[in-house]
C-alpha cells in the first residue's frame, strides 16, 4: 500500500537505469551495505589497523580499564580488548561468508532440483529437509560441533549443515512458482534439455528471494558462531572471536564491562547491517517474492 | 490420521539423523569419550557395552527400536538412563520456552499490529527498529547485559535464573528475566511478521469491500484483517519454538540456570554421548510435537485448510 | 471540459437524479507533482436508471467513483467538485457520517469476486456483519436476513449456503453473495465496478440480469463501470465515456450510442468484433497508447491518436468542452464533432 496504484500514473514514472540503484534509495539498505564494507575492510586490513596481536597479552596490564594505550581496556589475561575485536571480525566474516556459500550452494541446488524435478523426488527430498527443519539450527550446529570438536572448520560445516535446509525450503518454494511459467514451456517446447532451463531461467529468476536468504543465513551464521563461542564450543581460545571476547568478560561484567559489551555491540551491528540490507532487498522485490522470504528465521 | 502418520515418519527421520549424525562422523566415539589417554580395552569394553563393535546396520536397527520404546542408553557418567535423565529436566526448559513465547505473542502481535496500522508514523518507526534490535541482539548478550542492569545495578531479579525454593513465587521471580530475555527476541520477529502480514491483509479486496460496506475501521483492522493476518503467523510459531529451544540453551547457560540446554551442555563436555544423544532428540521431538499440534489448529482457523 | 461552475447536465428521465458530479477533480500525489486521475467530472444518474461508464483501463472511471464513496487509496484526495446524494455533499461529508451512507444508501460491486470476500469467515457472518453495521439487529434477525437476501440474488440452498466459506463457491456464486452484500439495506445507487470482468460469459450474462432485476424491484440508480461496450446497448440506459480523467462523451443509448459525436468512441466501437462486421473486414485498433497522466497535452488529450484531429492546431492548443453535440441529451467533447459523418460506426 506505500504506492497507490495511480491508474495511468505508472508509465509516468521514470523506470530507474539499472535495478540497484533502486536498492541505494532504500535508507536502510544504504546503512548495512555501508557498515559492512567497513567490517569487510576492517577484516582484511586487521594487521595493519590492530593496536596489538589477538592474543599478545600484558601480564603486568591485565583488566586494565579504558585509556589512551588500550582503547577499550584489556581482559583477564592484559590483552587489548580492542585488537581482539579487530581480528575477531576476520573470524566472524569467515564464517559468514563460508556458511553463505556453503549453505547457499548446497541449499539452492537441493531445492531447485526438488522443485523442478517434482514428484517422488522432490517428496523425498522434501522429507529429508522437513525432518532436518524439526531440529532447532542452533540445537543441530551445537551437537555436530560436540561430535567433532570445535575448530574454525567445523563450526562453518556445523552451522552451514543447520541451516542448509532453510535455503532448500525457500528456493523450493521459488522454483515452484516459476515452474509453471509459460517461458519455461516454451523453453522446453524448443528443445532445451532441463538442465539448460534450470540454468537459464529458473536460477537467474530465484535470485532476488536468494539473495534476502543470504543475508539472513549470514546473519544467522554469525549469531550461531558467537553462540557457540560463548558455550565454548566455537573457535579454541585464544583465538579472538567476538563470542569468545564476551564469553572472557562474562566474568568481569560487573567490574570491567566494556569487555562483553563491546564485542557484544560488534555482534549485533554486524547482524543489524546484514539484517537492514535484507530488508532493503525484501522492501524492493515484488510483493510475491516477499512472501517466500518473510518467514525465514 | 495422515498427520499423525507424517509426525510418525518425522520422528524415525529425526532418530536416523542423530544416530547418523553423532556416529557418521570420523573418529571412534568410545575413544573420544574415554580420551586420549585411555586404555585399549576400556576402549574395547564400551565399544562392546555401546553395540559399537557390532555392524552399522544392526546399530541402527536396535538403536531406532529402543528409541521408540523411549530407551536412549545409559548416561555414561551417572549411569542413570539418558531419557529419565532427560525427561527430569524438561520441565525447566519446558517452562522457559513457553513463557517466552508467551511474553513474545502478547507483546509481537500487538506492536505488529500498531505498526502496520500506523505505517510510516513514528510508532511504526520506533517499533521496527526495536524488531530489528531484537532480532539482531545476541541473545546470550541480552541475557549478560539484563544481569548487569537488572540484577546488578537495579537489583530488580536475581541474576540466577533458577532457584532451588519450593515457592512458587520465588521460582517464577527466578524465571522473569531469563523469560523476558527470551521472549524479547522471540516478540521482535513475531511483531515483524504480524505487521508484513497485517500491511497484505489490508490491501486486499475484502477489505476494500468491507469498507465500502460501511463497516467500521476498527471492526475491519481488529477482527476481519487480524483474523487473517495471524493464520501466517500462528505458522510460523512452530518455528519460532524450535528456534527460542535452541536460544534457550544460550539463555540457562547465561542465567545458570538448570533445564535440556545446560544438561546436554554439561553432557557435551563431560563427552556423555548417550545423554546428548537423547537430549538432542528430546528437544527435536518436542518441536514436532508442537508443530503437529499447530498444523491441527491451524486448520481450525484457516477454514480453507481441512483437517483430515 | 466542464469547469465546476458549469450548469449540470441535461436530465436523461423525468425521475429525479439520485447522484449528481459536479466538476469532480481528484489527484493522486505523485514524483512529479500531483496527476489528475478525475479532471471535472461532472455526471448524473437518475433513481431507476443505469448509467454505463466506459473508458479503457486508467481512463479515471473507477477513481471517480471511488471518490464518490470516500474510498480512494492512500495518496489520492478529492481536490474540487461536489458530489451531491440525497441532499449531501459527500466530499464534504464529515467521515463517520459517509460510512453510515456507505453499504446502506450507496454499495458498490466490484471486479473480483475471488477476493472480494473474507477467506476466514462464512458468508453468512460477512453479510450479517454489513447488516448489523447498520441496523441494530440481533445476530440471529441478521442471520436470517441473510438467508432471505441470499434467496433473493438466486443462491439455491440459501439455509445451507449461508454458512459456506467464500472458497467452497463457484466465481459466479460469490459475485452474487456481494451482490446480496450490497442490495442487503436497499440502497438507493448500486455502483457496479466491472462486475462480470472475472468471470465466464455464461455467467456473466446472468449476473448483469440479477443486476438489471434488482434494479427494477429496488428502483435503484445503477452505475455499470465497463470497458465492454457491447453490454451497454442491452443493460444501460444511458453511457458516458471516458478518456484520461476526463468525459468525453455521453449519450442515452437509445438515441443511438452508435452514433457517436467522439472521435474516440467511434474508435472503441469499431476494435470490437460484431456479427455484422463483414469477415474480411479488419478490426481497428486504436493507434498510439493510452496517455500519459503526468504529462497531458494542453489540447485534447486524445488528438495525438484521434484519426480526426491529429496535428490541427485547434486540437493540439484548445481542450475542447463537453458540449450539447446534436440532440438534446447528447454531449460531445469534441471540437470538430460536426464533421464526423452522421452514420456513425460504420465509417
Amino acid at each position: 500500500m506505500k504506492t497507490a496504484p495511480v491508474p495511468g500514473a505508472a508509465r509516468s514514472r521514470p523506470r530507474p537505469p539499472r535495478p540497484w540503484l533502486r536498492y541505494l534509495r532504500h535508507p536502510g539498505f544504504t546503512t548495512g551495505l555501508v557498515v559492512l564494507v567497513v567490517l569487510a575492510f576492517v577484516a582484511v586490513a586487521a594487521p595493519v589497523l590492530a593496536p596489538y596481536g589477538p592474543t599478545e597479552g600484558d601480564l603486568m596490564r591485565t583488566l586494565a580499564q579504558p585509556s589512551a594505550t588500550h582503547l577499550l581496556g584489556t581482559d583477564q589475561y592484559g590483552r587489548d580488548v580492542l585488537s581482539r575485536l579487530i581480528w575477531g571480525t576476520r573470524i566472524s566474516m569467515q564464517v559468514a561468508l563460508a556458511v553463505v556459500v556453503l549453505s547457499l550452494s548446497f541449499g539452492s541446488i537441493l531445492g531447485a532440483v526438488a522443485g523442478y524435478a517434482g514428484g517422488w523426488t522432490e517428496r523425498l527430498l522434501m522429507m529429508g529437509n522437513d525432518i532436518l527443519l524439526a531440529f532447532p539450527g542452533f540445537l543441530l550446529a551445537l551437537a555436530l560441533v560436540a561430535a567433532r570438536g570445535s575448530s574454525l572448520e567445523n563450526v562453518i560445516l556445523a552451522v552451514s549443515i543447520a541451516y542448509t535446509p532453510r535455503v532448500a525450503a525457500v528456493m523450493r518454494s521459488v522454483v515452484i512458482t516459476i515452474r509453471p511459467r509459460p517461458f519455461i514451456e516454451a523453453s522446453h517446447a524448443i528443445g532445451m534439455t532441463s538442465f539448460r532451463v534450470l540454468w537459464r531461467h529458473v536460477l537467474p529468476n530465484s535470485l532476488p528471494p536468494v539473495i534476502v536468504v543470504t543475508t539472513v543465513s549470514a546473519a544467522t551464521a554469525i549469531l550461531a558462531e558467537a553462540g557457540l563461542s560463548f558455550l565454548g564450543l566455537g573457535v579454541q581460545p585464544p583465538t579472538a572471536t567476538w563470542g569468545n571476547v564476551i564469553s572472557d568478560g562474562q566474568g568481569y561484567i560487573t567490574t570491567n564491562p566494556g569487555i562483553s559489551l563491546s564485542a557484544g555491540l560488534c555482534i549485533s551491528a554486524t547482524v543489524i547491517a546484514l539484517n537492514l540490507l535484507g530488508d532493503g532487498l525484501r522492501d524492493t522485490l515484488d510483493p510475491q517474492m516477499r512472501r517466500y522470504t518473510s518467514r525465514m528465521l | 490420521m495422515r498427520r499423525l502418520l507424517l509426525m510418525g515418519i518425522t520422528v524415525i527421520g529425526m532418530v536416523t539423523v542423530v544416530f547418523f549424525l553423532l556416529r557418521a562422523i570420523p573418529g571412534d566415539p568410545a575413544t573420544y569419550m574415554l580420551g586420549d589417554y585411555a586404555t585399549e580395552e576400556a576402549v574395547a569394553a564400551l565399544k562392546a557395552d555401546l553395540g559399537l563393535d557390532r555392524p552399522v546396520h544392526e546399530q541402527y536397527l536396535t538403536f531406532v527400536g529402543r528409541a521408540l520404546t523411549g530407551d536412549m542408553g545409559n548416561s555414561v557418567v551417572t549411569g542413570q538412563p539418558a531419557f529419565q535423565e532427560v525427561l527430569s529436566s524438561l520441565p525447566w526448559s519446558a517452562a522457559l520456552a513457553t513463557s517466552g513465547i508467551v511474553i513474545a505473542v502478547l507483546v509481537g502481535v500487538p506492536l505488529g499490529v500498531l505498526s502496520a496500522v500506523r505505517q510510516g508514523t513514528f510508532a511504526d518507526l520506533f517499533v521496527m527498529l526495536g524488531a530489528l534490535v531484537g532480532i539482531s541482539f545476541p541473545v546470550f548478550w541480552v541475557g549478560l547485559v539484563c544481569i548487569l542492569l537488572f540484577a546488578h545495578e537495579i537489583r530488580l531479579f536475581p541474576a540466577l535464573g533458577a532457584s532451588s525454593s519450593e515457592d512458587l513465587l520465588t521460582q517464577l521471580h527466578h524465571l522473569a528475566l531469563p523469560a523476558l530475555v527470551l521472549g524479547f527476541s522471540v516478540a521482535a520477529y513475531i511483531a515483524r511478521l504480524t505487521r508484513s502480514a497485517m500491511l497484505e491483509v489490508l490491501g486486499q479486496d475484502f477489505v476494500r469491500v468491507a469498507r465500502a460496506m460501511g463497516i467500521s475501521e476498527t471492526r475491519i483492522v481488529y477482527w476481519l484483517a487480524l483474523r487473517n493476518a495471524l493464520i501466517p503467523v500462528l505458522a510460523v510459531i512452530g518455528v519460532t519454538f524450535a528456534w527460542s529451544l535452541g536460544s534457550a540453551i544460550l539463555v540457562e547457560a547465561v542465567f545458570s540456570r538448570p533445564g535440556l540446554g545446560s544438561m546436554i551442555l554439561k553432557a557435551v563436555f563431560a563427552r556423555d554421548y548417550q545423554l546428548v544423544q537423547a537430549g538432542v532428540f528430546v528437544l527435536a521431538f518436542a518441536v514436532v510435537l508442537v508443530n503437529t499440534t499447530l498444523d491441527i489448529v491451524y486448520g481450525l482457523v484457516d477454514p480453507r485448510v481441512s483437517v483430515t | 471540459m466542464s469547469a465546476p461552475d458549469r450548469p449540470s447536465p441535461q436530465k436523461a428521465s423525468g425521475n429525479p437524479p439520485v447522484l449528481e458530479l459536479r466538476g469532480l477533480h481528484t489527484v493522486f500525489s505523485s514524483d512529479q507533482g500531483p496527476i489528475s486521475v478525475v479532471d471535472h467530472v461532472s455526471l448524473e444518474v437518475s433513481t431507476g436508471e443505469t448509467l454505463a461508464v466506459v473508458g479503457e483501463s486508467g481512463s479515471g472511471k473507477t477513481m471517480t467513483f471511488l471518490s464518490v464513496l470516500g474510498l480512494l487509496p492512500p495518496g489520492g484526495r478529492v481536490a474540487g467538485g461536489e458530489v451531491r446524494f440525497q441532499g449531501y455533499d459527500l466530499t464534504t461529508l464529515p467521515p463517520a457520517k459517509l460510512r453510515a451512507l456507505r453499504g446502506a444508501e450507496v454499495s458498490m460491486v466490484f471486479q473480483d469476486p475471488l477476493t472480494a470476500l473474507n477467506p476466514v469467515f462464512t458468508v453468512g457472518d460477512q453479510l450479517v456483519d454489513v447488516i448489523r453495521a447498520h441496523t441494530g439487529d440481533s445476530r440471529r434477525a441478521a442471520k436470517d436476513r441473510a438467508v432471505a437476501l441470499l434467496e433473493r440474488v438466486h443462491i439455491p440452498h440459501p439455509q445451507r449456503r449461508v454458512n459456506a466459506y467464500p472458497h467452497q463457491l463457484s466465481g459466479g456464486m460469490r459475485q452474487r453473495v456481494l451482490i446480496a452484500m450490497a442490495i442487503a439495506l436497499h440502497p438507493k445507487l448500486l455502483i457496479a465496478d466491472e462486475p462480470t470482468t472475472a468471470l465466464d460469459v455464461t455467467v456473466q450474462a446472468q449476473i448483469l440480469e440479477l443486476l438489471d432485476e434488482l434494479r427494477a424491484e429496488l428502483g435503484m440508480g445503477m452505475v455499470l463501470i465497463t470497458h465492454d461496450l457491447g453490454l451497454v446497448g442491452t443493460h444501460a440506459d444511458r453511457v458516458a465515456v471516458m478518456y484520461a480523467g476526463r468525459v468525453v462523451e455521453t449519450a442515452p443509448v437509445a438515441s443511438g450510442f452508435a452514433r457517436s459525436r467522439h472521435p474516440y468512441t467511434r474508435s472503441l466501437y469499431r476494435s470490437i468484433p460484431r456479427l455484422d462486421t463483414p469477415p474480411e473486414a479488419q478490426l481497428a485498433a486504436i493507434e498510439g497508447l493510452p496517455p500519459d497522466l503526468a504529462r497531458l497535452p494542453a489540447g485534447c488529450a486524445f488528438e495525438p491518436r484521434c484519426y480526426l484531429g491529429r496535428g490541427r492546431e485547434d486540437c493540439r492548443r484548445q481542450r475542447p468542452p463537453l458540449v450539447l453535440a446534436g440532440d438534446d441529451e447528447h454531449r460531445s467533447a469534441c471540437l470538430h464533432w460536426q464533421r464526423m459523418s452522421p452514420e456513425g460506426s460504420q465509417a
